[in-house]
C-alpha cells in the first residue's frame, strides 16, 4: 500500500476514520457458527488446476514441442532407405477406356531399385485375357567392352530362347570411349515377364522404363469398322444382282469397289494390331558407362532429407493452423465482443444497483 | 492476522505456503461480515449473505490461489458478488411487488445502528460506503481495493475522498 496515500486520507479524515473503526466488528454468534458448521473442504487435488492463463503459458510450448518432435519423427521415418519398389497393382493400369497406362519413371521404376542387383519378379506383367502394346526400356551398365559383346549375344539369345527375335542391333565399340550396345527385340507378350527378369540380369540396372497401352477398344472398333463394310459388300453385291438403272449401278459398282479396297486394308490393320499385342517390345541397351550420379537437391544425405521432410511437415502444420485461424478468427473476434460487451453491461448494471440500492 | 495451519501446494514452482479454509473463515470471517454490512447497509441481509458467502468459498476453495491474493481480497470479491446477486433479485421482487400489489411499503432506510455515524452511513450509496469498508475497515490498499470494485484506482481513491467527506460533512451537521 503506497505509504502517503493512507497517512492522506487518514490524516485529512482522522476522526471519521477512527470512529468508523470504533464501530462493533464482530460478525454475530449466529453466522459463525453457521460457518464452523462447513468444517473443511475435502483434500486438493495432487495436481492443482491451474488458471487459464498459466494453462496456456504451459500449454502453448508443449504443443510446439509436440510438433516439431512429430515432425522429427515424421523426418526421420519418411528419410530412410525405400526398399519396397513400387507396386502396381494388376488390374489398375490395364482397364482405362482409352486403353493407355504409360509407367514411366526414371529412376524409380515396377521392378525394383535402379543401380541395384538383378530385379525380381516385382515387374507389372501383362494383363492375361487382353490385347496390350507393351513396351519396356532398360539401360544396363556392363563391366567393359568384351562384357559388352559378351552381354549382347547372351541377350540375343535369350530372346530367342522365349521364342522372340532381334528387330536391331547396333553396338559401338570405339576405343577410349564408353561401348554401347542398342538391341530392340520382340518377345512373346506370354514370355516378356521372365525375358526382362533374365535380360536385367546381364548387368547393373542404370534406368528402365515401362509402357502398357491396352488395345482393346481399339481392335473393337476396328472388329466393327470390318464388320460394317462386310454388311456394306454383302448389301450391294445383292443390289447389283437385281436390274437399276445405270448410273445407279455405276455409283453402287464404284461403292462396293472402294468397300472392298477399305476392309482389305481394315483386315491388314487388325492383323497388325493383334501382332503388335501379340508381341512386346524391348529396348535394351547395354554400356560400359557408369551411371551419372543423380542431381542432388540441396544434398540427398539421410539427414538433410529428413530435415528437409521434418520442414515440409512443419510447413504444412503451420498452414493448416494459419487456415484454422483465418476460419475461426471473425468467430473469435465475435466471441470476444460479446465477452466485452457483457462485461461492460454488468459493470454498468453493477454501477446502476449499487447507486440506488 | 492470527497464525493459521497451513498446507502446501503440490505443484512444482508454485510452493506457496497455503492456508486451511477453516483457519481463513475463522480469521476473516468478521472482516466480511463488516464489509457485507456496509455494502448491504442492512444487518439481517448482511448475516444471511456472509454465510452465504462463506458456503461459497467453501465449494470454491479448490480455486483460491494464494499466489494470486490474500484470502480477504478472495472472500471480498465472492461477498460483492453475492451481494450484487441479492441486489439483483431484491429489484426483481421490487418490480414484481410494485407491478402486482400497489401501494406496497417502499424500501426502507438502511439500518445499520443508532448512532449518529450510523444513520450518516446510511444516508451513503451502497458504492460509497463499498470503498469505505474495504479501505477504512478492511484496510486493503488503493490498487487492490480497485481490483476488487473492478474500478481504476483513481476512481476508487476519488470515490473514497468523497464519501469521507460526505460522511464528516453529515457528522459535523449532526453535531451541530
Amino acid at each position: 500500500m503506497p505509504a502517503t496515500e493512507t497517512i492522506d486520507f487518514e490524516r485529512e479524515f482522522a476522526d471519521v476514520v477512527r470512529e468508523l473503526r470504533a464501530l462493533p466488528a464482530a460478525a454475530p454468534t449466529g453466522v459463525r457458527e453457521r460457518v464452523r458448521a462447513l468444517g473443511e473442504p475435502a483434500a486438493r487435488r495432487s495436481l492443482p488446476r491451474l488458471p487459464w492463463r498459466r494453462s496456456l503459458l504451459v500449454l502453448a510450448p508443449v504443443c510446439v514441442l509436440g510438433l516439431v518432435v512429430a515432425a522429427v519423427v515424421h523426418g526421420v521415418l519418411n528419410s530412410a532407405p525405400k526398399r519396397q519398389a513400387l507396386s502396381l497393382s494388376r488390374g489398375t493400369n490395364h482397364e482405362g477406356a482409352a486403353g493407355g497406362a504409360t509407367l514411366t519413371n526414371p529412376g524409380q521404376n515396377v521392378w525394383g531399385p535402379v543401380a541395384g542387383p538383378a530385379p525380381s519378379r516385382s515387374l507389372v506383367p501383362p494383363a492375361a485375357g487382353r490385347h496390350q502394346n507393351y513396351d519396356a526400356w532398360m539401360r544396363l551398365r556392363v563391366k567393359d567392352l568384351d562384357a559388352l559383346t559378351q552381354r549382347t549375344n547372351e541377350a540375343m539369345q535369350v530372346v530367342r530362347s522365349y521364342g522372340g527375335y532381334v528387330a536391331s542391333v547396333n553396338q559401338s565399340t570405339t576405343a577410349g570411349a564408353p561401348g554401347e550396345a542398342d538391341l530392340v527385340v520382340r518377345v512373346p507378350v506370354a514370355h516378356v515377364e521372365d525375358a526382362l527378369v533374365r535380360l536385367a540380369s546381364l548387368g547393373t540396372v542404370l534406368d528402365r522404363r515401362l509402357s502398357i497401352v491396352d488395345l482393346e477398344q481399339t481392335l473393337r472398333q476396328q472388329r466393327q469398322h470390318i464388320l460394317r463394310l462386310r454388311l456394306f459388300i454383302a448389301r450391294a453385291t445383292e443390289q447389283l444382282r437385281q436390274p437399276l438403272p445405270a448410273d445407279v449401278r455405276l455409283r453402287l459398282q464404284l461403292q462396293l469397289q472402294q468397300a472392298r479396297a477399305d476392309l482389305s486394308q481394315a483386315t491388314r490393320a487388325n492383323a497388325g494390331t493383334l501382332r503388335e499385342a501379340a508381341l512386346s517390345r524391348i529396348s535394351l541397351t547395354l554400356t560400359t558407362q557408369h551411371a551419372t550420379a543423380p542431381v542432388k537437391k540441396g544434398g540427398t544425405g539421410r539427414f538433410e532429407r529428413a530435415a528437409r521432410d521434418a520442414g515440409s511437415f512443419l510447413a504444412g502444420a503451420g498452414a493448416v493452423i494459419l487456415f484454422l485461424l483465418i476460419v475461426l478468427s471473425p468467430f473469435v473476434v465475435l466471441a470476444v465482443a460479446a465477452l466485452l460487451g457483457r462485461r461492460a453491461y454488468r459493470r454498468r448494471e453493477e454501477r446502476r444497483l449499487l447507486a440506488s440500492a | 492476522m492470527r497464525a493459521v495451519n497451513a498446507v502446501t501446494t503440490s505443484w512444482p514452482g508454485l510452493h506457496v505456503d497455503r492456508p486451511s479454509f477453516s483457519a481463513v473463515a475463522e480469521s476473516e470471517l468478521d472482516s466480511v461480515h463488516r464489509y457485507l454490512l456496509f455494502l448491504t447497509g442492512n444487518r439481517a441481509v448482511a448475516e444471511d449473505l456472509t454465510g452465504e458467502t462463506f458456503e461459497k468459498a467453501f465449494r470454491a476453495w479448490r480455486r483460491f490461489d494464494p499466489g494470486r491474493g490474500t484470502p480477504r481480497v478472495w472472500l471480498c470479491r465472492i461477498a460483492r458478488s453475492t451481494a450484487l446477486d441479492h441486489f439483483r433479485a431484491e429489484e426483481r421482487r421490487r418490480r414484481r411487488e410494485e407491478r402486482y400489489a400497489r401501494g406496497a411499503p417502499a424500501v426502507g432506510e438502511p439500518e445499520l445502528g443508532p448512532g449518529a455515524l450510523e444513520a450518516a452511513l446510511a444516508r451513503l450509496s451502497p458504492a460509497e460506503r463499498e470503498v469505505v469498508a474495504l479501505r477504512v475497515l478492511l484496510e486493503l490498499d488503493g490498487p487492490t481495493a480497485a481490483r476488487v470494485l473492478g474500478i481504476s484506482a483513481t476512481a476508487c481513491s476519488t470515490r473514497l475522498s468523497r464519501a469521507l467527506k460526505r460522511l464528516e460533512e453529515m457528522m459535523s451537521d449532526a453535531r451541530d
